[in-house]
């Protein structure tokens, strides 16, 4: 018994791993993600602790000491024994006496003030760019710009320009320049009125393909079953060709198809009207074509399921209702459609999941346009995540986005799920029950 | 001791020998935004390998560095994301050429390092370079990169047309002058697109042919009705709501009128450049560097006698004739390994030689970025380096390097978008625009 226990588990291990792999590892990602202000800036792998300018405005906005920030900015370079010492010991004596003649107590606030006296030394002239610097690095005082990999030397180096504990406290907080826990991401999300109008795009969006998915696969299945056999499969293999296309390819076609250069506006001038973009004219037009993209593609998958539904209808059924004297409609509407009532409500559950999550022809053919007018939520991802032409990526709000929809999905699987009443639907093994 | 010791201790001391004679280093450039016309971002830094080996094998060093450029890349999108996550993985290039507006967030993130930290910034040929270049190569006060060319993004007019709707030769000659002192304006521009689609000289929505996607351009005319990018006192960023209503209102007016077409934006770009460099459109805006494609791959040969350019014209008495120059920079990105980070330095230093630099500038129809680039003759006899320095890098600001300024610019141009395509008038997009500028950006906005 217990062996073949293992024989299972080997055997269904191949979808474990993928499901591991491509759904469960994902999503957990973006929920962690999600709570976190990450982006290109912050990085992904951690951070660091750094003042600069930047975080010497944030500390201002805190209530501090007055002196902490004098503490933090004035102090630049200055030219003491200590340091000398180290530079006769690393490089030589000579220098470090000549250096000490010139400069000895002075202090420096740029370290490009410093390297500028440096060259002024004569009978220790330091040759390399490097060896200037690096001398120069041996008299630094500030912190500012320095970047610091862990939290206490950090700190050690803010108690050493004696800067009281609480000061401390904010200043490291401030300075750190990874990625924080955060929930603001969902406030932000609650607040943005984008948001709304990302949710209203998709709820159209969803509604209106699938109910085009359902009605056309409906139809392509119904007549093609009335066709001689041979033609039959002819036609659904050629419904079949936008899901086997390449998107790119599809939705390039889809263009050469609507746009102002395109066939519609080529066909169109003929009869004097003027060229026009039939895919980005309007909103409505947008959505239209958008639709119909996505419609044709879905249509494929309803037409395949509901034909092999209606191959499962016995015969016996419509032959009777001949002799009855039914025509086809009568056929179509009172024994055809009532049997396909469980591949239309799982058609109909599956592309909604499958579709909340979609944008990808969407982002090929009108990338949100035009005004934003077909921005999904799913788009807005995308957007948000990985696409901003001025460099700072916001992978947290984009997760945050992201996880939303994967909050939806569950909870509709889950409805789907209670609604279908899944153990009815598998029917219990008559061999052994 | 036996033979075949001696000739073990002889075969090692022959290698040693000649690890100590040649030092291989391995240096790659990963270049963003790069056309064909652009290879000499990448053959630079050959060339300054080239010259840097020899300067260290007479200081008595010997090296050898082998240069690998990368230019391929679908889009600036695509490149970001590939140098971002190299750069997590800790497989970033050596060197990187950018938008300068990259530096904020990846000098933050510990992408790159400073090359201050390894050049001497008083040295030649550094200290030669303009001036508010090297400071749009900088942040926080900190020299993070060098800048790799400069550009401005002039207004276009086809010459042709000027003179069908009346413009006399010396009216069009005078023009850049009556642009940069603002009395030919925006509302000009579109009385006279008006007037050249009204006269069949073009077709309808090509009176005015803009930019088909985001980019600094549009910034320009924020500018032009008297926004500011930047509140310079305090470094925040600002959204100047009349002005970016009336810069919105521009492009409303320009779709009612018929000049421009509302579904413009994602017009396919290689259309687009065959049109405005053939005289489909009548005006437009674009870059320095389209000088190459017109007269290139577009086939225009006659460049200054069929297109007129200017700066882009004022808006309205608060704003001004503007250009945006967006650089791109050298940056040397961070490899925890001094001597290679130093290395990758001198090479970009040594690119941004005069000599060196002009051969990008001209080939790729570039500015320069250097004072003495105008005593290099190649650059000199150039007709349009010469002639849009003149005009327009003088007039020329950037975009400020702000860690949000990615999240402005995108809400700045979706709001275009929505007025742009008729979907929301332009006072509803503004006050959409301020509500989402104010969650996003909370703190570092301004809003007058």
């Amino acid at each position: 018994m217990n062996r073949i226990n293992w024989f299972g588990f080997i055997f269904i291990s191949p979808v474990l791993i993928m499901v591991l792999l491509f759904f469960l590892t994902p999503v957990v990602m973006t929920g962690f993600f999600s709570f976190t202000n990450m982006s290109t800036s912050t990085g992904i792998k951690g951070g660091e602790y750094l003042i600069n300018q930047e975080t010497i405005k944030e500390i201002k906005k805190y209530n501090i000491q007055k002196d902490t920030i004098e503490k933090l900015q004035n102090a630049g370079y200055l030219i003491d024994d200590e340091g000398l010492k180290i530079v006769s010991k690393k490089y030589k004596e000579s220098l470090s006496n000549e250096i000490k003649s010139f400069y000895l107590g002075e202090k420096f606030l740029k370290r490009k003030d410093l390297e500028r006296a440096l060259k002024k030394l004569k009978k220790n002239k330091i040759k390399k760019t490097r060896d200037r610097k690096e001398i120069a690095e041996i008299f630094k005082e500030s912190i500012i710009n320095e970047r610091f990999d862990s939290k206490s030397i950090f700190e050690e180096n803010l108690i050493k320009l004696e800067i009281n504990e609480n000061d401390r406290a904010i200043i490291i907080e401030e300075s750190y320049t990874g990625w924080t826990w955060t929930n603001n991401n969902f406030k932000l999300i609650y607040n943005l009125p984008s948001s709304y109008k990302f949710a209203f795009y998709t709820l159209i969006y969803v509604s209106f393909t699938l109910t085009f998915n359902v009605i056309f696969g409906l139809f392509l299945a119904i007549s093609t079953f009335y066709l001689p056999s041979k033609t039959a499969s002819t036609f659904r293999t050629i419904w079949f060709l936008p899901r086997i296309l390449p998107p790119v390819l599809y939705v390039l076609m889809w263009k050469w198809f609507t746009w102002d250069t395109g066939f519609i506006s080529q066909m169109s001038t003929y009869f004097g009207a003027a060229p026009k973009n039939w895919m980005m004219d309007s909103p409505l037009h947008a959505w239209t074509v958008i639709v119909l993209i996505n419609g044709f593609v879905g249509a494929s998958f309803g037409m395949i399921l509901f034909s092999s539904a209606i191959k499962a209808i016995p015969s016996s059924m419509l032959y009777a209702s001949e002799v009855d004297g039914a025509n086809r409609w009568q056929q179509i509407w009172n024994i055809i459609i009532p049997q396909l009532r469980w591949p239309i409500m799982f058609t109909t559950a599956y592309q909604t999941l499958s579709l909340l999550t979609s944008f990808e022809y969407i982002l090929l053919a009108t990338n949100g346009g035009p005004g934003r007018s077909t921005e999904v939520w799913a788009l807005a991802a995308y957007h948000t995540a990985l696409q901003n032409y001025a460099g700072n990526l916001q992978y947290g709000l984009g997760a945050t986005y992201a996880l939303v929809l994967v909050i939806i999905g569950i909870i509709a699987s889950l409805f789907y799920l209670k609604f279908f009443n899944f153990k009815d639907l598998v029917i219990k093994p008559r061999i052994e029950g | 001791m036996n033979f075949r010791n001696i000739f073990i201790a002889i075969l090692f001391a022959f290698l040693s020998l000649g690890s100590a004679i040649a030092k291989d280093v391995k240096i790659t450039v990963w270049a963003g935004g790069t056309n064909e016309a652009d290879y000499y971002r990448m053959e630079a830094i050959k060339m300054a390998a080239d010259i840097l080996t020899r300067e260290m094998a007479i200081q008595g060093e010997e090296i050898n560095i082998t240069v690998e450029g990368k230019r391929d890349f679908g889009g600036w999108g695509e490149f970001k994301q590939a140098v971002t996550l190299a750069a997590e993985d800790g497989s970033a290039p050596n060197i990187v050429v950018t938008s300068h507006l990259d530096i904020a967030p990846w000098s933050q993130a510990g992408y790159i390092v400073p090359v201050e930290d390894y050049l001497d910034m008083d040295a030649w040929p550094l200290n030669d370079i303009y001036d508010n270049l090297m400071e749009i190569a900088a942040y926080n006060g900190i020299q993070y990169g060098l800048p790799q060319d400069a550009e401005s993004r002039p207004f276009f007019f086809w010459k042709e047309y000027l003179k069908g709707i009346g413009y006399s030769d010396s009216d069009i000659d005078a023009l850049p002058s009556k642009v940069a002192s603002g009395d030919y304006t925006l509302a000009n521009v579109l009385e006279d697109a008006k007037k050249a689609v009204s006269m069949g000289l073009v077709e309808e929505g090509y009176g005015f042919y803009p930019r088909v996607s985001n980019g600094p351009d549009y910034a320009q005319f924020y500018q032009s009705f008297g926004g500011e990018l930047m509140d310079s006192a305090s470094g925040k960023l600002l959204l100047d709501k009349a002005s970016m209503q009336e810069f919105y209102q521009f492009f409303a007016d320009a779709v009612a009128a018929g000049v421009t077409k509302k579904n413009h934006i994602g017009t396919d770009w290689g259309q687009w450049y065959n049109e405005v460099a053939n005289g489909k459109a009548a005006f437009w805006h674009g870059g320095t560097w389209h000088y190459a494609r017109y007269t290139g791959k577009e086939g225009n040969d006659d460049f200054f006698g069929t297109i007129q350019f200017t700066l882009i014209p004022a808006g309205n008495d608060r704003g001004r004739a503007n250009t945006i120059t967006h650089p791109l920079v050298y940056l040397v990105t961070n490899q925890n390994d001094d001597d290679l980070q130093d290395i990758a330095s001198q090479l970009v230093k040594i690119a941004s030689e005069p000599r060196i630099n002009s051969l990008h500038a001209i080939e790729s129809a570039h500015l320069g970025i250097s004072k003495q680039q105008s005593n290099v003759g190649l650059y000199a006899n150039d007709q349009w380096a010469a002639e849009a320095t003149e005009v327009l890098l003088g007039s020329a600001n950037a975009q400020p390097n702000h860690l949000q300024y990615g999240v402005f610019s995108e809400a700045m141009w979706a709001g275009l978008e929505s007025v742009w395509t008729g979907s929301k008038s332009a006072a509803d997009a503004v006050n959409d625009l301020e509500s989402e500028l104010s969650s996003k950006l909370g703190d570092d906005l301004i809003v007058r």
